[in-house]
């Protein structure tokens, strides 16, 4: 194999730490993956399997469009549920159509193995030393926990921002800072200065706000283009935003959570049931009992841990009368369609916000 | 004194344990209630309570819950969280006991099984055997003797299973979940019309599976799914004994989804792939069958 | 001058409007068939209740709703435009007060609406595809031969409803090719198509709802009485439909435009307004959306269907 150039799938704005990391440890060409678009859905859609999860097939088509671009290592990481068998039958489909590539899977068998992590990219450098990896290793995670602070802030906000834009531009103009950050001091400065601007964004929030949580399956809810930009669209009817996954929570937090979502929700469930479903059913009774005005449960078609969570939740919201609705994302969902109902269900929450307000008055 | 009535669904894990179930509670003051096979009511149910979206064999467990659900006191329903880090289940298997408890108002007998945790099946029986009152030294003694009449029946069946494979007939080899393959409106449709047509059939399931288990790497190294793993793992057994191969699915099963499309770019013979989403219609599938026959028999004649 | 205000819904197969007066009682009113092409339709529709209306009145408000809500709002400057599922409670609600669950089988939609206290409390639409709703009706007759508007009192008749698998366009398709060969009835079959039609509503849509009465049918299905007769059997409740069922998103959109006036005065001269639709794709990146530009006598009004935001005006 000639000269290594390294790839990796898109996950909204995650590629900025990944590539980071991929970069400084490793000694080749990192290719930044291109933002999904319907023609990278078309390439997965068409190489895989039919009834499939969704993130396969959009992970599948990223990795077309790389190999096309000359990557030849491509990365993945998945555990949890099947998509910690992605890799094997990707890198089958991916040869079966010729190309010739190296493919990294940092999951073995649904779980992390730290030790094989190292050797996977030691072959690829062989001069990697373990304190390298560690010092980036620390700024990566740094990184990742600062961008999802930031995210949790616009997310509150974001509906409300006087001069539509403003908080994007200035998210992407730290992105560009971390991508060059030497050391962690200076990731923090850099962090600590743009969040104090973010603060400063002129905002015209009302006391009372329509609040929604979305819960459900990580990859739809982090990667926009899988949700078909759900939060701005529920951004431009001046609703806050909460959200609970992101890379940080997956990667550092998960672990001690779950178990703590477990005895929460006790009534309910007793025992995770795979992949991301108890945590869900956990926050679901969080957002009912802390009056937040609807619940929008996403999840990428055929998803068989969230599949499974929907009674439940669909439950929990009606013991505490708190709207829910669910969203079900394929390759060719109708995006009017989801407009509709989204529309609809803010006319739902409002009314009976209004509702609410004026038996409170009597 | 009346007896207490323990309530197996005929479905999902009953095809893995139910030899063990049976002759555990044999020795115990119960009344095992075990649903018929499924029929048109229970699949109505199944329907009824179940999210539209589910897998159609999770749907037909609920059915069959919804038919037990005021016929006994308790439902054993265990949870299978793994079998060792390399060979778990579908997710449905870890949530199979909290769906039921939240959409039926029922009495649940449970166990968990994971083996990363040491917490197996003969513990998770016996304790269901002690609050009852039996010594732990009698309910260890009728657990290995339950076990011990399970894998002799087993091992019949394996044994028959395998002598099929050097008859002169066409030979098929049904590839699926035992809990698909041996349903009523399901599987057993699907080998009437197999039978009918004088097909010797070779059952994936009826292999020894801690050899299927090993073999499964041949086709798939990084599979950890102890059921898709001893499915596929008879394949390296038999490819060169048998005329094709029927993958029998139920829609939209996440494993098989992956794995059966793994092994389809793999092996190099004849195969159908039949994913099934309900069972009121089983129109089209006969003639897919046939067709199926057609080609293998004619490749056949060819030799 | 009294006044009055125009309600439209555009849905992907019939196009509704009504003109209420400020008592909500229906002036003028008319069901015809969008064909396809929105702006038409609702050309010809304006054209017909204008020669409704009677001399004495002027329009204070436009509203509009259905799938092409959006479009037809630019080109009447409606003042309220809203989906269809606020439309049809609006609707519903102005006849039936009391009511608590709304059953909709459209065209391409179906939805099931519940109310408490005259709030939508609750809803949910068809998800994945076009399987039990109008659209699927109309296909599945015409496959059988058998007129659209027959087909109800045939399966209203037949009391052996044949097991049809509807839970897929496709299924349903190659089950009922089947069933017809092999020699059932046609009566039983078409019987069998609309009880299966109801039960996979009830399994769909409605799964999870308490369905509650009084119960309200609409939407075009529910002028068959087959549908309604397999509601009414298993919900074992009474199923109200009402004369003006198939109109009731168009009302609910015209009492919405009269409690959002804003004075202005509309009159209806729209057959000489020049409103131009191009359809391009962008080429600023592979998304390749295909962008709807909408011209108003010849201006630019608005420009819909980018993914990534992108602002054309």
């Amino acid at each position: 194999m000639s000269k290594k150039i390294v790839s990796f799938p898109m996950l909204g704005n995650y590629s900025v730490p990944i590539k980071y990391f991929l970069s400084h440890i490793l000694d080749c060409k990192i290719l930044e993956p291109l933002k999904i678009t319907s023609k990278t859905i078309e390439l997965g859609n068409c190489n895989s399997p039919e009834f499939v999860c969704t993130p396969f097939k959009f992970t599948l088509g990223t990795y077309i469009e790389d190999l096309k671009r000359g990557a030849n290592v491509l990365f993945q990481a998945g555990g949890g549920c099947r998509y910690g068998y992605y890799f094997e039958l990707q890198d089958k489909i991916l040869k079966d159509l010729g190309y010739d590539f190296k493919y990294i899977n940092l999951v073995t068998k649904g779980d992390q193995d730290l030790k094989k992590i190292y050797q996977d990219l030691k072959e690829l450098n062989p001069h990697l030393k373990v304190d390298k990896v560690l010092y980036y290793g620390i700024i990566t995670k740094t990184m990742i926990k600062y961008m999802d602070k930031c995210d949790d802030y616009i997310r509150q906000n974001i509906g409300f921002e006087v001069v539509k834009g403003s908080f994007e531009k200035i998210n992407k103009k730290m992105l560009e800072e971390f991508s060059k950050v030497k050391n962690i001091f200076k990731l923090r400065k850099i962090y600590k200065k743009y969040y104090k601007e973010m603060k400063k964004v002129k905002t015209n929030k009302p006391k009372e706000t329509l609040r929604v949580g979305i819960i459900g399956e990580l990859y739809t809810i982090m990667e926009p283009f899988a949700n078909y930009y759900l939060e701005r669209e529920l951004a431009s009817y001046n609703i806050e935003i909460k959200r609970y996954t992101n890379v940080h929570y997956l990667l550092f937090e998960k672990k001690r959570t779950v178990k703590k979502y477990l005895k929460y929700a006790k009534e309910y469930i007793k025992y995770r049931m795979g992949a991301d479903a108890a945590d869900n059913i956990g926050r679901c009774k969080y957002l009912c009992t802390h009056n937040y005005d609807g619940i929008i449960h996403i999840k990428s078609a055929f998803c068989t841990p969230e599949i499974g969570a929907m009674p439940i939740i669909n439950k929990i919201c009606k013991e505490y009368d708190v709207p829910v609705i669910f969203f079900s994302f394929d390759a060719n969902t109708s995006e009017t369609g989801i407009k509709t109902r989204i529309e609809a269900f803010y006319d739902m929450i409002e009314m009976r916000k209004k509702n609410e307000r004026m038996l409170s008055r009597n | 004194m009346v007896k207490l009535k323990i309530g197996i669904p005929r479905s999902l894990f009953y095809y893995y344990y139910k030899d063990i179930w049976e002759n555990f509670f044999d020795r115990i003051d119960v009344e095992l209630v075990i649903s018929p096979k499924t029929n048109k009511k229970i699949m109505d149910d199944a329907i009824k309570y179940s999210n539209d979206e589910m897998c159609l064999s999770l749907k037909n467990y609920i059915g069959h819950v919804s038919y037990l659900k005021d016929k006994c006191d308790y439902i054993l329903i265990p949870r299978i969280d793994n079998y060792g880090t390399d060979n778990q289940t579908c997710t449905n298997f870890l949530a199979a006991f909290d769906i039921i408890n939240n959409i039926f108002d029922v009495k649940i007998l449970n166990y968990n099984i994971n083996l990363n945790k040491k917490e197996t099946e003969e513990n998770g029986l016996i304790n269901i055997g002690l609050r009852m009152g039996y010594s732990i030294k009698y309910l260890k003694k009728i657990y290995k003797n339950a076990l011990k009449k399970a894998e002799e029946k087993r091992l019949s069946l394996i044994r028959k299973n395998i002598k099929k494979l050097e008859s002169e007939k066409i030979k098929i080899l049904i590839l699926g979940h035992p809990y698909n393959l041996y349903d009523e409106l399901f599987g057993k449709q699907i080998i009437k019309i197999l039978e009918k047509n004088n097909i010797e059939i070779i059952y994936s399931d009826l292999f020894h599976s801690d050899i299927t288990n090993k073999l499964s790497e041949r086709l798939s190294y990084n599979l950890y799914w102890k059921y898709n793993k001893e499915n596929i793992g008879c394949i390296p057994l038999v490819e060169d004994k048998v005329n094709g191969i029927i993958f029998l699915s139920s829609f939209p099963c996440g494993p098989d989804s992956l794995v059966n499309e793994l092994v389809i770019r793999k092996i190099k013979l004849p195969y159908l792939n039949l994913v099934l989403d309900d069972l009121d219609s089983m129109t089209g599938v006969e003639t897919r069958i046939e067709s199926f026959i057609d080609i293998l028999e004619g490749m056949n004649n060819n030799v | 001058m009294n006044e009055c205000y125009l309600g439209i819904d555009i849905g992907s197969i019939s196009t509704k409007g009504v003109i209420i007066d400020n008592d909500n009682n229906i002036i003028a009113s008319l069901y015809s068939w969008t064909e396809g092409n929105p702006i038409e339709a609702v050309k010809k529709l304006i054209k017909n209740l204008k020669k409704q209306l009677p001399n004495n009145y002027q329009i204070k408000g436009i509203g509009t709703t259905g799938s092409a809500r959006k479009l037809i709002g630019l080109m009447l400057d409606a003042n309220i435009v809203k989906n269809e599922i606020t439309a049809h409670s609006v609707g519903t609600l102005n006849f039936y007060p009391d009511v608590r669950t709304i059953l909709e089988i459209g065209g391409q939609d179906s939805k099931i609406i519940i109310i408490n206290n005259g709030i939508i409390t609750d809803y949910s639409m068809n998800t994945l595809c076009a399987a039990g709703t109008g659209a699927f009706l109309s296909s599945q007759a015409k496959r059988l031969g058998i007129d659209i508007e027959e087909f109800g009192e045939m399966a209203y008749k037949s009391n052996n409803p044949v097991k049809i698998a509807a839970r897929c366009t496709v299924f349903a398709e190659s089950d009922l090719v089947h069933k017809a060969q092999i020699g059932y009835k046609i009566d039983d079959i078409v019987s069998g198509l609309c009880k299966s039609i109801v039960l996979n509503y009830l399994n769909n849509v409605g799964k999870g709802k308490k369905i509650i009465g009084p119960i309200v049918f609409q939407g075009g299905v529910s002028k068959n009485i087959g549908v309604v007769k397999y509601f009414k059997e298993i919900l074992n409740q009474e199923i109200i439909v009402d004369p003006n069922s198939h109109l009731m998103g168009a009302i609910g959109i015209a009492i919405l435009a009269r409690k959002n006036k804003i004075g202005k005065v509309y009159d209806l001269n729209i057959k000489d307004i020049k409103f131009e639709i191009n359809g391009e794709e962008c080429e600023r990146c592979s998304n390749c959306c295909e962008i709807l530009k909408i011209y108003k006598n010849d201006e630019l009004v608005d420009a819909w269907g980018s993914k990534c935001g992108r602002e054309f005006k």
